[in-house]
C-alpha cells in the first residue's frame, strides 16, 4: 500500500528539477509582469509626490511612502524594467561578443594568435568583475549608459573563455568529421553545427551571469556610480532609503526585496536546469 | 630497473615542472593585468585631465596636470614610464592629498585583508561539516532542502543582507555600531563582526554547496570502492578517501571566490564605513584619484592572479590528478 502511493508519487514528479524550473519561472514573469502593469496602469507615478514623506504602509499606499512622499510600491515596480532590461544588455551584449571570440579562438590555427588572445583573456579574468566595472566608471562617468558599455567591454572575456573550450571539444566530435567529408562549405559547418553547440554552454552559463549582472548594476547604483537619485532603480532607492532606516525600514526594504525576488527566481531556474542535466 | 628513490624522483620532477609551468602562466597573466590597469586611463573617451579640471580650467592646470598623469608623450613612451616607475616600486601619488598610492594601500590593505581572513576562516568551519554531513547523509529530503536555501542565500546581495542587519543588530538593538572603526586587536571586532557575518552566510552558502557536490563526485570513484573492499579503517576511509580527494575542488573555488569576495568588500566597507581599500577605490573614483584608481586595480588583480595560483597549488598537492 505504502509501496503504491511512493510509485505514484514519483511518478508525478516529471523530472528532476521540474519545480525549481516551474516555481523559478512562475516568479519572475510575475515580477515582470507587476513591473508593467502597476507603474503605468497604477493609481500613482513614479516620481509624483502622493502624500506626506514617511508615511507608514496603508491599503493605500501598501509599501507605504518614501522621504519625499513617492510612492515605494510604484516605485519598486518601476524598477523592474530598469533594472532588468540593463542587466539583460549586459549579459545579452558580452554574450554575443564572447561566443563569437571563443569560437574563433577556438578554431584559429594561428598558435601566436591564440596565445596573444588567451591570455588578454585571462587577464580581464583576473579582475574582481565590480572591482574593474568600478574603476572604470571613473574614466566613463556615472550613468546607467557606461555601465552597459563597461560591461560589454569586461564581461565578454568570461564567455570567451568558455565559448572556446567548447568549441575545440565540438570541432573533434565526428558530425563535424562528416560534414567535412560531404564536402559542406566551412561557413555552413560553423553556422549548423559549431555555434549552436557552443552557444547551448554559453546560454546556460549566461542564466547564472544574468544574477551576478543584476547585482552589479544594483550594487553600483548603490554606490552611487550608476543610475541618479530621481530614477526609481532598485540599488539608488535602497541607497537612499539607508539613510531613514530607523524611522522608515520600508523605502530600504521593498525595493531589497523586490531585487533579492529577481535574482531568487533565477537562481532557482538555474538550480533546476543543472539537477535536470543529472547532478543531484 | 626502477627503484623506490627514482620512482619519488620523478614525481617530485613533475611536481615541480608542473608548479613552474603554472608559475611562468601566471606571470604572464599578471603582465596582462598590470597591461590592462595602465590602459583603462587611456580607454576614457576624451581627456582624463580635462574631465577631472572641468570645461572651465585654465589650459595651463590641464597641462600640469597632462605632465603629472603623463598624458603628453606618446602611448608607448606612457607605458615605458609607468613600466620604470612600477619596477622602482612606486605607484605614482594620488591627486587629491599627494600622498604616495603605496602608502595610502598599505594603510587601507589590512583591514580588508582581516575582514576576508576572518569570513573565510568561518565560512570553512561551517561550510565543510554542512556540505560533509548532507553529502553522507545522501537523504533526499535533506539534499533537496539544502539546495533550495543555499540557491536562495547565493542569490542574495550583500548590501541588502547588510542592511538587513543593520536594521536588526544597530538600530533595533544596538549590539552593532552603525560606523566607525578601531584598528586595535580586540576592540576592532566590535565593528568588524556585523559585515564578517554578512559575507560568512554568503561564503557558506557558496562553499558548502561546492564541498557537498565534490564528496557526492568522490562518493562515486574507483578508489572508493576499492577502499571499502580493502576494509580500510573507518577514520583514516573518511579522511584519506573522501575528504581529501574533495577538497581539491573546495581549494580552486576558494582562491577564486577570495578575488570576488575583494569586489564584494568595496560594498560592504561603504556600507559599514571601514577604512578598507575598497571604499578607499569608492572615493578615488568619485573624486577621479586616476593614479588611485589604478594603483587599487593594479593590487586587485595581483591579489588575486597570486591567490589562484597559490589555490591551484594546494588542489594539486591535495589531488594530483587536478590540471594546473
Amino acid at each position: 500500500m505504502k509501496e503504491g502511493v511512493m510509485t505514484r508519487f514519483r511518478n508525478w514528479i516529471p523530472m528532476p528539477g521540474s519545480v525549481g524550473i516551474f516555481t523559478g519561472t512562475i516568479m519572475f514573469i510575475s515580477l515582470v509582469l507587476a513591473g508593467l502593469i502597476i507603474p503605468n496602469f497604477g493609481p500613482f507615478k513614479a516620481n509624483d509626490f502622493v502624500g506626506e514623506p514617511f508615511a507608514s504602509m496603508s491599503a493605500k499606499h501598501p509599501f507605504g511612502l518614501d522621504q519625499l512622499g513617492r510612492d515605494v510600491m510604484t516605485r519598486t515596480f518601476a524598477g523592474v524594467p530598469i533594472d532588468l532590461g540593463v542587466a539583460f544588455l549586459g549579459v545579452s551584449i558580452p554574450f554575443i561578443i564572447g561566443t563569437i571570440v571563443g569560437i574563433f579562438l577556438g578554431l584559429a590555427k594561428n598558435r601566436y594568435f591564440i596565445n596573444l588572445v588567451g591570455s588578454i583573456i585571462d587577464g580581464v579574468n583576473a579582475f574582481p568583475l565590480l572591482v574593474l566595472a568600478i574603476a572604470m566608471i571613473s574614466f566613463f562617468g556615472t550613468g546607467l549608459q557606461s555601465v552597459i558599455i563597461i560591461l560589454s567591454i569586461t564581461n565578454w572575456a568570461r564567455y570567451a573563455r568558455i565559448a572556446r573550450t567548447r568549441a575545440i571539444v565540438v570541432s573533434q566530435q565526428n558530425y563535424i568529421e562528416a560534414a567535412k567529408t560531404l564536402g559542406y562549405p566551412r561557413w555552413r559547418t560553423i553556422r549548423k553545427h559549431i555555434v549552436p553547440n557552443v552557444s547551448s554552454e554559453t546560454i546556460a552559463y549566461a542564466l547564472s551571469d544574468f544574477i551576478l549582472v543584476i547585482m552589479v548594476v544594483s550594487g553600483l547604483s548603490f554606490l552611487g556610480l550608476a543610475a541618479t537619485p530621481p530614477l526609481a532603480e532598485w540599488g539608488s532607492m535602497i541607497a537612499e532609503g539607508r539613510s531613514y532606516l530607523s524611522q522608515a525600514w520600508w523605502i530600504t526594504i521593498f525595493p531589497g526585496a523586490a531585487l533579492c525576488w529577481a535574482a531568487v527566481s533565477l537562481s532557482f531556474i538555474v538550480e533546476g536546469l543543472s539537477r535536470r542535466d543529472g547532478g543531484m | 630497473m626502477l627503484n623506490r628513490k627514482g620512482f619519488v624522483n620523478i614525481i617530485k620532477s613533475e611536481f615541480l615542472s608542473r608548479v613552474l609551468g603554472r608559475l611562468i602562466r601566471s606571470i604572464a597573466v599578471a603582465f596582462w593585468v598590470m597591461v590592462i590597469a595602465f590602459t583603462l586611463m587611456r580607454l576614457a573617451p576624451g581627456d582624463p585631465a580635462l574631465a577631472r579640471l572641468g570645461p572651465g580650467a585654465e589650459p595651463e592646470a590641464i597641462e600640469l596636470l597632462q605632465k603629472q598623469l603623463r598624458l603628453d608623450v606618446n602611448p608607448l613612451q606612457q607605458f615605458w614610464g609607468y613600466f620604470v616607475e612600477l619596477l622602482q616600486g612606486s605607484l605614482g601619488d594620488s591627486l587629491q592629498t599627494s600622498t604616495p598610492v603605496l602608502s595610502l594601500i598599505g594603510q587601507t590593505l589590512p583591514v580588508t585583508i582581516y575582514l576576508i581572513l576572518l569570513s573565510t576562516f568561518f565560512a570553512l568551519l561551517l561550510s565543510i561539516p554542512i556540505g560533509t554531513a548532507i553529502a553522507w547523509s545522501g537523504r533526499s529530503p535533506l539534499v533537496y532542502g539544502f539546495r533550495t536555501i543555499t540557491a536562495m542565500l547565493l542569490a542574495i546581495p550583500n548590501f541588502f543582507l547588510a542592511l538587513v542587519g543593520m536594521l536588526f543588530f544597530s538600530v533595533k538593538h544596538n549590539w552593532a555600531p552603525v560606523f566607525g572603526y578601531n584598528t586595535s586587536f580586540p576592540e576592532n571586532l566590535r565593528y568588524l563582526w556585523l559585515p564578517v557575518l554578512v559575507n560568512t552566510i554568503i561564503m557558506t552558502s557558496v562553499i558548502s554547496r561546492v564541498v557537498f557536490s565534490s564528496i557526492v563526485e568522490t562518493k562515486r570513484e574507483e578508489f572508493v570502492e576499492t577502499g571499502i573492499i580493502r576494509g580500510v579503517g573507518k577514520s583514516r576511509f573518511f579522511w584519506f578517501y573522501i575528504l581529501k580527494p574533495s577538497l581539491a575542488p573546495t581549494v580552486v573555488l576558494l582562491s577564486y571566490m577570495m578575488g570576488t569576495m575583494l569586489g564584494a568588500t568595496v560594498i560592504l566597507e561603504t556600507i559599514f564605513s571601514l577604512p578598507g581599500i575598497g571604499r578607499e577605490l569608492v572615493t578615488a573614483v568619485l573624486v577621479r584619484d586616476y593614479p588611485v584608481v589604478q594603483g587599487i586595480v593594479l593590487v586587485f588583480g595581483a591579489i588575486t592572479v597570486f591567490l589562484s595560483f597559490m589555490g591551484d597549488l594546494v588542489a594539486y598537492y591535495l589531488d594530483r590528478r587536478v590540471k594546473i
